[in-house]
């Protein structure tokens, strides 16, 4: 154990770091948590995550954190033309004449992404995700070029996973990297109106930005004024290793294997869905280093269980949704304390400490007798009955996946674009792709000395066009297990449609059609809207193919483009309208719309319905209830 | 009245109706935020722009967005920049040297832009304007701040017969003003009269180069003015209560709207105060709060932003009352 001396000492370092957390909470109004997960980060030398949506204060705290932590930064902000270059470094090339030849030889000189301490990572999602691959593989290994990197924390922001989002989420496993993984909201979304007052006072009391004789290339006023460090370099980097080097108690390593029981097990209950990992990596050193920088900024000799709250601060990307909100409840409950405060107390000065620490006394006092039913659970040999909760997403996969394969059918291969994302190398055609060239080849077909012309990127890009309607049936027969299940499929083919930026449109219908137009079109591009629709659907009426059709089909018919399809859920056989809907199956061979259908029941499935999708090349498919609540789905 | 009054004749000399455009483009000129105007082709975006740069006698930037705008159209040349550097390669029998290869960009275009316009912005690949919005956002490029002080977006109606792809959500929020325009004719308004009365009369030269009426020193001390507006608890209480109006009865949220903390709680104030100033105030009135609509046009559902001025009478008259 350490001496009483170094003891002293260490007690500074952490006081260093209580300034940091305490001045990070006054840059970023509401956003304790965020400055708390931050500061844990550092400490523990650890990378971070930030998501949020835009305007909420992302990028402020970053850069407010390297500012007030005195360490050398980088600042780099992603988009999708990002080169290595930008993140590692300038290319050498070295010649030499060797026995009358020239070598040529390229290199790289580290970058000053590489010799930053703290590395700000500004809309990292926004880089294709080849780009990204070595640039995380050395954030996790902090080597570089055969040398070891300043590196102490790298922190990424990102926009919020949103369905609209024209961009791809980054894949668990690239987010994996970043041990500390927070989600703020904003302070008007999120009903902090409260909060919101005092952003609107500081901004009453903003002076002008610099003097008008300079504001020429003055910043505005938006970029806050530069922040003087509260730590030396020397106390960081002592702090640090401090706060590595702190024992974690035997009974707190106890609690954390039953933790980490807990979470897997409500994890497993809450989804099915694998995209949300808890690996090795993160769970075994990282989270260690953070519960141990927990209890050094807390002054605790040792990581006791109650610094087991850190965890917290990693779970934004590597538990269900669901999981993540109980987690200080789930905590609190094993360590049969009361609820973990220790960061509320560092945090006193703030406006938004008070509430926050409300919030979660208020959670946990509302449920303390809900967990341990799961346990009970657990020991029950059956799975778990599903009364009034949805069937797991996953059942809904192999027919998105059906789906979404014959939409992508033909344009698997992105086409050529110059707005697109690099994806391979071609030769230079036209000196305005310099920008995407390689540079010594560039350099070289500069000098006369390259035979050919120089590579460029050859940017692709997927196909943004197309269109899908979906047609549900919420006949009377369709009440229940079934709404849910079909709401599923909506959900899920507007996910897809979102992420290729189809147009789609959306039709209930029992005996009548009900299209929901948006801007008084049927097929537009609000999918969150239609996302919340398709959640309310209410089972009435008969059933009636040829109105949904027809609806369908009229407004795909002003459209032009080959990607066009019409899904059809239902349940039962038409017994209203024209029950064989020959007209609109010729108008879909014409139009070349792929019907496809969907028929859930245990009946025989309508025999017109197979006659819609072989005639337009759609797929054919049956679902069938199970009496474990699940359903079983099958090609026709 | 204020020191725009000469640029705002200009405008209205130029340009037959438009009115709120006309304000809300001295609004961005003071507040040195970002505008975007949308309506369909030939409501005189581009010219209304383009006369509010050019009398204003600053340094100015026109670019025609495309499907296929490349960065480097915007911000200057690129440049491949060699350095000789020393090398110590061990390696007996080889004298040799070494090059650094740099490429940088030559500032041109947008970074030396005092007023840009970017005219049908909305044609241009979503992901492609990504970098040159948040240089918007940033006023900088890479280390180096730039001089320009607000940005003219135009663009065309989402709908799908101009076969647009809908701009990034966040990135209409580097726009902190909005609007919507509608062609003059085809709304029948009274100006159409006057518009058409005007080309009858054969007064009208066509795209005249207007002469500068005001320069970059007023725009700077006025946007230093700007901040020596009072911005009372009044107004402050006014504006949260819209904005709790707007998450809590007409429920925008994260999905359906872009209520963010920057625009509403950091740049409102600043609109706020534009608007004062040019209404000729020395502190912040609650008619005042009338300009938030110029910052909800995109932000939030259609049905919100419609029922904006109703929040504001009701906010403004309960706050009276108290």
């Amino acid at each position: 154990m350490t001496s009483p001396v170094p003891d002293r000492r260490t007690a500074e370092f952490a006081a260093a770091f209580v300034e940091l957390r305490t001045a990070l909470g006054r840059v970023l109004i509401g956003q304790d948590d965020a400055a708390t997960g931050l500061t844990l980060a550092l400490l523990a030398e650890q990378h971070a995550y930030l998501e949020g949506p835009p305007g909420c204060g992302k990028s402020e705290l970053a850069a407010a954190l390297a500012a007030l932590a005195g360490a050398r930064t980088h600042t780099l902000v992603f988009h999708r033309d990002i080169r290595e270059t930008d993140l590692l470094g300038d290319v050498l090339l070295s010649r030499h004449r060797h026995r009358g030849h020239e070598r040529l030889r390229r290199e790289l000189i580290p970058g000053p992404l590489l010799q930053a301490e703290i590395a700000l990572l500004e809309d990292l999602p926004r880089s294709p995700g080849e780009a990204l691959g070595p640039l995380l593989r050395i954030l996790a290994e902090r080597h570089a070029l055969g040398q070891p990197l300043p590196l102490e924390s790298a922190v990424a922001t990102g926009p919020l996973e949103q369905v609209e989002a024209p961009i791809d989420p980054l894949e668990p496993g690239q987010l994996d990297r970043f041990a500390v993984q927070l989600r703020l909201t904003g302070l008007l979304t999120g009903g902090l109106f409260d909060e919101a007052a005092v952003l609107l006072e500081r901004g009453a009391a903003r002076q002008p930005p610099r003097s008008p004789a300079r504001s020429a290339h003055a910043l505005p006023a938006a970029i806050p004024p530069p922040r003087s460090a509260v730590m030396s370099t020397a106390t960081r980097k002592a702090a640090q290793r401090a706060a590595a080097a702190l024992q974690v108690e035997p009974r707190t390593i106890d609690a954390y294997h039953r933790l980490l029981d807990r979470l897997r097990q409500r994890s497993a209950d809450e989804s099915a869905s694998g995209d949300r990992l808890m690996s090795d990596r993160s769970f075994s050193s990282a989270a260690l280093r953070l519960v141990r920088a927990h209890a050094f900024l807390r002054g605790a000799p040792a990581a006791a269980p109650r610094d087991l709250g850190a965890i917290r601060y990693m779970v934004a990307h590597r538990l269900p949704e669901e999981v993540q909100e109980d987690f200080d409840h789930i905590l609190e409950e094993l360590l049969g304390d009361p609820p973990n405060v220790t960061m509320a107390e560092t945090g006193a000065q703030m406006p938004g400490a008070q509430s926050q620490g409300d919030d979660s006394d208020g959670a946990a006092a509302a449920s303390p007798a809900s967990d341990s039913w799961i346990d009970d659970q657990a020991d029950l040999p059956a799975p778990p009955t599903l009364f009034g909760k949805p069937p797991p997403p996953a059942q809904v996969d192999p027919l998105l996946r059906a789906l979404v394969g014959r939409i992508e059918r033909g344009r698997i291969d992105p086409d050529t674009d110059p707005g697109g994302q690099p994806r391979g190398y071609r030769p230079l055609r036209d000196l305005d792709e310099l920008i995407d060239a390689d540079v010594i080849e560039a350099l070289l077909f500069a000098e006369g000395r390259l035979p050919g012309a120089p590579r460029t990127f050859e940017r692709k890009r997927r196909s943004a066009g197309g269109a899908v309607a979906v047609l549900r049936d919420i006949s009377a027969s369709m009440a229940g297990r079934l709404t849910v299940w079909s709401s599923q499929v909506v959900l899920g083919i507007l996910r897809v449609a979102a992420r290729r930026r189809m147009r789609v449109g959306y039709v209930e219908f029992h005996h009548r059609a009900l299209p929901h137009h948006v801007g008084g079109r049927l097929l537009h591009r609000s999918y969150s809207r239609l996302a919340e629709q398709a959640g309310q659907a209410k089972a009435v009426g008969q059933t009636n193919y040829e109105a949904p059709l027809r609806t369908a089909l009229e407004g795909l018919r002003g459209g032009s483009g080959r990607n066009r399809h019409v899904v059809l859920l239902t349940d039962g056989l038409p017994i209203i309208g024209d029950t064989t809907v020959r007209r609109e199956r010729q108008l879909a061979r014409r139009l070349g719309v792929a019907l496809h259908t969907v028929f859930l029941g245990n009946g025989d499935c309508p025999p017109v319905l197979d006659d819609i999708s072989q005639e337009t090349g759609g797929l054919r498919f049956h679902g069938r209830p199970l009496a474990g609540g699940g359903l079983r789905l099958e090609e026709r | 009245m204020s020191d725009l009054t000469p640029l705002r004749d200009l405008l209205d000399h130029h340009v037959v109706g438009h009115d709120e455009v006309k304000t809300a483009l001295l609004l961005a000129l003071i507040t040195r935020e970002h505008i975007y105007v949308e309506g369909p082709p030939g409501t005189a975006k581009t010219r209304l722009a383009e006369v509010a740069a050019k009398g204003s006698e600053l340094d100015f930037f026109f670019y025609q967005l495309h499907r296929d705008t490349r960065l480097a159209e915007l911000v200057g040349d690129i440049v491949l920049e060699r350095r000789k550097v020393k090398t110590d390669d061990g390696e007996p029998g080889t004298a040799g040297e070494a090059e650094r290869i740099h490429q940088r960009i030559e500032p041109g275009g947008l970074l030396t832009a005092e007023v840009a316009v970017l005219d049908d912005i909305s044609r241009a690949p979503g992901e492609a304007l990504n970098v040159l919005l948040r240089i918007l956002n940033e006023r900088r490029f890479g280390a180096e701040p730039i001089p320009l002080m607000a940005a003219i977006a135009t663009g065309n109606p989402m709908d799908d017969e101009y076969y647009n792809e809908p701009l990034d959500p966040a990135n209409l929020d580097r726009f902190a003003l909005q609007l919507r325009v509608s062609g003059l004719i085809q709304s029948g308004v009274d100006e159409a009269k006057t518009l058409i009365d005007r080309f009858a009369s054969g007064s009208v030269v066509e795209q005249p180069d207007p002469d500068p009426v005001t320069d970059r020193a007023t725009l700077d001390a006025l946007n230093q003015r700007m901040y020596q507006v009072e911005v009372g608890a009044a107004v402050r209480a006014a504006l949260l209560d819209v904005l709790r109006t707007l998450v809590l009865e007409f429920e925008c949220n994260e999905t359906n709207s872009l209520l963010t903390d920057r625009t509403f709680l950091v740049k409102a104030i600043k609109i706020l105060r534009g608007a004062a100033l040019l209404a000729g105030r020395k502190a912040v009135d609650l008619q005042d709060l009338a300009a938030l609509s110029w910052m909800t046009t995109f932000r939030v559902p259609p049905e919100a932003h419609e029922a904006l001025p109703r929040i504001v009478g009701r906010v403004s008259r309960q706050i009276q009352a108290v």
